[in-house]
């Protein structure tokens, strides 16, 4: 007869469990939130929306409407496995609410109906989506539809390290009229090299630490591309000039041939060259914005401003000196009910207010996303933020939305580290890349 | 008998199902996947039809007249909108409202369409406003079209009448979604990084499996066969370690030793050499490591099977061979090899097909790097479908190259059976007869 009370809780249980559903369903949501390449500084991708959760609930109660928002937050360090879950997911029908990724996923997920355009939720003149940046706004549309809010903005400057600077015959003068220097073209890559070249010869850095790249690949790659005259899309179609892409690629190997780029730089583990930049074992290297939040932060360098001087990429053969803006924008995923797309949007609205966006903004030293942001105080009163939207954001590029770009990517990357391993040739690394971009896209890019 | 044979099929059912599910599925959909263009962009589950500046683009050389009818975008407040507005039950005002001032308007976008209505005096909502604005669109550039006969009636209503063939040309310039096509086939057999890393994989398939999973073990087996048994333990219990150490642990271990600021970097560095990271530092410095990081693991289990078929040996044949004489080395070459043959030619085949399709060590090590030096045939299918920096994942592709890596096992499963004659391996030896 011990079966009778058994059955008896059981049924309590389930009893209770059933209520609370039905009033948890009265009155909760739940939207979720990925984000991307989100390391220890980045929190507040996903931390803003708990601000805005709490803003909106007591906007709904105020309304006399009770609202209860659960806000589930999965930031992904890296980028390969979190578009990997997120562009599974999806197909899945698991897609979270709202994901915060780089602009340049809108063309693939868009086409493939991955994401809807967030302009069918948020009024785009209204404030604070009507003061963000234009030509921000301009990079998340496709296809005539704006299709994500614009959740940071950053440029990547190149870094020289000061005391070098000085070792091999820069007067501080000459260091602070440096960015100008390249912005107008008086320094190019090629005395990025020579110095490079010089502090290693001084004995200031060891081998192969003279220009010290990024150790994987990255958008940034494409700012040499510019810097040596090529173009990315020209009226939505993606474009391959072959000169350009060469002297690019040529570029590496001489580096590397000139000992001051290591051969297998590339792959190298990312903590060891976050190390050895914030201790100067480096001389020149690249990097973003946000670069400076890991390494005052996490690395231990103390004074930035004292040891490191930032610029523009300078100008190569037959292009200008340039920087890229790769912002990442909140996007609305698709196979969710109306009304959680309009909470979630509501939400992406709340989490872009000035105050709220400086917060991401200064903590990882990316820049911000619209006018009014740079007058918040905790904005305003940072040198790094301030310093670095006068210098870098006028002269900033975008890589372009198309749905084609990542399979472009793929290829110029591919056959970029093909030529800086030494395993090709820099002509036979652009031939090879043009007979496979003929292949894979066809019409989709021209080349000349 | 009937019932026993019911039984039978019942209790084989689990397996089957297993089988069919876990084996033959998954060849079966990488197949079918192969002969698809999937990637992110086109989606799996489908596709709509959208006329997009590119497709406009794409119709620009057959279909000129077309393609300029459609390239812009048209917004205008006309009777017929208003009267969809009407039945929309919406706030009556909005019709009424934009009857009386923006009859006959045109506007050239979207956004400038949609000021007008949201400055109505009734302010609808943001997505009342998108339901409003698509009302009065008298264009088809963007719209994202579910089916392919709602975009042809749209573009009838435009006053292009298509022909059939017309219509094709049409759809396919503007569908988002993935096709049956065999360009995969082609861009593995054309792109000469596809022969790059087929050239990888056969040196690494080979190499490990020569001087390791087959000669190591070999050698591993023979010599604690002559061992004293307790000490002959020992030494295979020591290379058992890679095998059962996970295997994240177990590369981890190579990286310490390896890397800028691990072991032989600190060694070498007494003698004057600056550091460097060994793993990465060449293309044959990768390979060295990859195939030894391979190796120490498949050498075990080569090593498990030889040792136990030599076991099986009757020993009176050592003894009767060494009363005539014979040195170890006869009798390695005439008692125990030649009654090795068929472990021998099973672990080669499953030696072969699982170097074939393993490359977590790789993964882990290396990733393939440096440049794409050790990126082998199933770790670049892996990276073309399902893991990569741009997060451009190529299904279709990515499948194609599985489906390659299928075949090439079972064509060497087949030429391995040949060699060592199967035939005769497992027809009845006469003396039992």
């Amino acid at each position: 007869m011990t079966v009778l009370p058994i059955l008896k809780s059981a049924a309590l249980a389930a009893v209770l469990l059933a209520s609370t559903a039905v009033f948890a369903s009265a009155k909760d949501v739940t939207i979720s939130v990925w984000s991307g390449g989100s390391g220890p500084n980045d929190n507040y991708r996903t931390d803003a929306f708990d601000i805005a959760a709490d803003i909106l609930e007591r906007e709904a109660a105020i309304r006399g409407e009770q609202l209860n928002i659960i806000v589930q937050k999965t930031p992904y360090s890296g980028w390969e496995d979190f578009k990997q879950a997120l562009t599974l997911a999806a197909e899945a029908k698991k897609a979270p609410n709202i994901v915060a990724t780089g602009h340049e996923d809108i063309g693939p997920w868009a086409q493939a109906g991955l994401i809807v355009p967030v302009e069918n939720y948020i009024d785009l003149d209204s404030w604070p989506i009507g003061d963000i940046y234009p030509n921000l706004m301009e990079i998340t549309s496709f296809n005539g539809a704006v299709y994500g809010i614009p959740q940071d903005a950053e440029s990547r400057p190149m870094f020289f390290w000061k005391p070098y600077m000085k070792a091999i015959g820069y007067t501080d003068s000459d260091i602070e009229a440096l960015p100008g220097k390249i912005e107008k073209g008086e320094y190019t890559l090629k005395n990025v090299l020579e110095d490079a070249r010089k502090m290693q010869d001084k004995g200031l850095v060891q081998a192969g630490y003279g220009f010290y790249p990024r150790n994987s690949n990255g958008p940034d790659y494409w700012q040499f591309y510019t810097s040596f005259g090529g173009v990315m899309e020209e009226e939505g179609k993606l474009v391959f000039d072959k000169a350009a892409m060469k002297r690019t690629y040529q570029y590496f190997a001489d580096l590397v041939k000139a000992g001051v780029t290591k051969k297998n730089h590339i792959g190298m583990p990312g903590d060891q060259w976050w190390k050895e930049v914030a201790t100067g074992k480096a001389g020149i290297w690249h990097g973003g914005t946000w670069h400076y939040a890991r390494l005052v932060n996490q690395e231990g360098l103390k004074d930035f401003f004292a040891n490191v001087q930032f610029t523009l990429i300078p100008a190569g053969e037959g292009g200008k000196a340039n920087t890229l803006t790769h912002p990442l924008a909140y996007l609305l995923m698709a196979g969710h009910t109306e009304e959680e797309t309009q909470i979630a949007a509501d939400l992406i609205k709340i989490a872009s207010e000035p105050r709220i966006n400086a917060l991401h903004a200064i903590k990882s030293a990316h820049l911000g996303i619209s006018p009014s942001e740079t007058k918040v105080d905790l904005y305003a009163g940072n040198r790094w933020a301030s310093e670095a939207t006068e210098r870098l954001l006028p002269h900033a590029n975008a890589m372009p939305n198309n749905a084609e770009f990542g399979k472009y990517w793929t290829i110029m990357w591919k056959n970029l580290e093909a030529t800086w391993t030494g395993a090709k040739t820099a002509d036979a690394a652009v031939n090879d890349a043009e007979t496979e971009l003929k292949s894979t896209l066809g019409n989709s890019i021209i080349i000349r | 008998m009937r019932t026993s044979r019911t039984l039978g099929l019942f209790m084989i059912a689990p397996a089957s199902i297993m089988i069919f599910l876990f084996f033959l599925m998954p060849v079966v959909l990488t197949a079918i996947f192969a002969m698809t263009n999937m990637s992110t962009a086109t989606g799996i589950s489908g596709g709509a039809w959208q006329v997009t500046q590119a497709a406009v683009n794409r119709l620009k050389t057959d279909l000129p007249e077309l393609a300029d009818g459609i390239a812009e975008p048209r917004f205008i407040i006309d009777e017929e909108g208003l009267k969809e507005l009407e039945t929309l039950k919406l706030k009556p005002g909005f019709a009424a409202e934009l009857r009386a001032e923006h009859m006959g308007e045109v506007y050239p976008s979207r956004r400038e369409a949609e000021r007008v209505i949201k400055a109505l005096k009734d302010r609808p909502s943001t997505r009342e406003v998108k339901q409003i604005s698509d009302l009065f669109n008298r264009s088809v550039l963007n719209t994202r079209f579910e089916t392919r006969d709602e975009l042809m009636a749209n573009l009838k209503k435009l006053g292009f009448d298509l022909t059939p063939q017309q219509q094709d040309i049409v759809a396919r310039a503007t569908y988002t979604g993935w096709i049956w096509t065999t360009d995969n086939f082609r861009i593995i057999s054309s792109s000469p990084d596809m022969a790059q890393i087929f050239f990888n994989t056969a040196f690494y398939v080979s190499v490990t499996l020569l001087l390791f999973n087959v000669g190591y073990a070999l050698f591993l087996a023979l010599t604690t066969h002559y061992m004293q048994a307790s000490t002959a333990s020992v030494f295979r219990a020591i290379w058992l370690l890679p095998r059962i150490t996970p295997v994240v642990i177990y590369v981890l271990l190579w990286k310490w030793l390896t890397w800028d600021s691990g072991f032989i970097s600190t060694f070498m560095s007494q003698f004057g050499y600056p550091p460097k990271n060994y793993l990465l530092d060449t293309a044959y410095n990768a390979w060295f490591f990859v195939i030894l990081i391979n190796g120490f693991i498949g050498a075990s289990m080569g090593m498990l099977v030889f040792s136990s078929a030599i076991k099986a040996i009757p020993q009176t044949q050592f003894h009767a061979s060494e009363v005539d004489g014979a040195s170890r080395l006869q009798q390695i070459r005439y008692i125990i090899l030649p009654q090795l043959r068929w472990p021998i030619l099973f672990v080669t085949c499953y030696q072969t097909l699982s170097l074939l399709a393993s490359f977590n060590e790789i993964l882990l090590s290396t990733r393939g790097g440096p440049g794409k030096a050790t990126e082998v045939w199933s770790l670049a299918a892996f990276h073309t479908a399902l893991n990569n920096y741009t997060g451009n994942l190529e299904y279709g592709l990515g499948a194609a190259m599985a489906l390659v890596l299928v075949v090439v096992g079972i064509i060497l499963s087949l030429i391995y059976l040949r060699i060592f004659r199967y035939d005769t391996l497992i027809s009845k030896p006469l003396i039992e007869d």
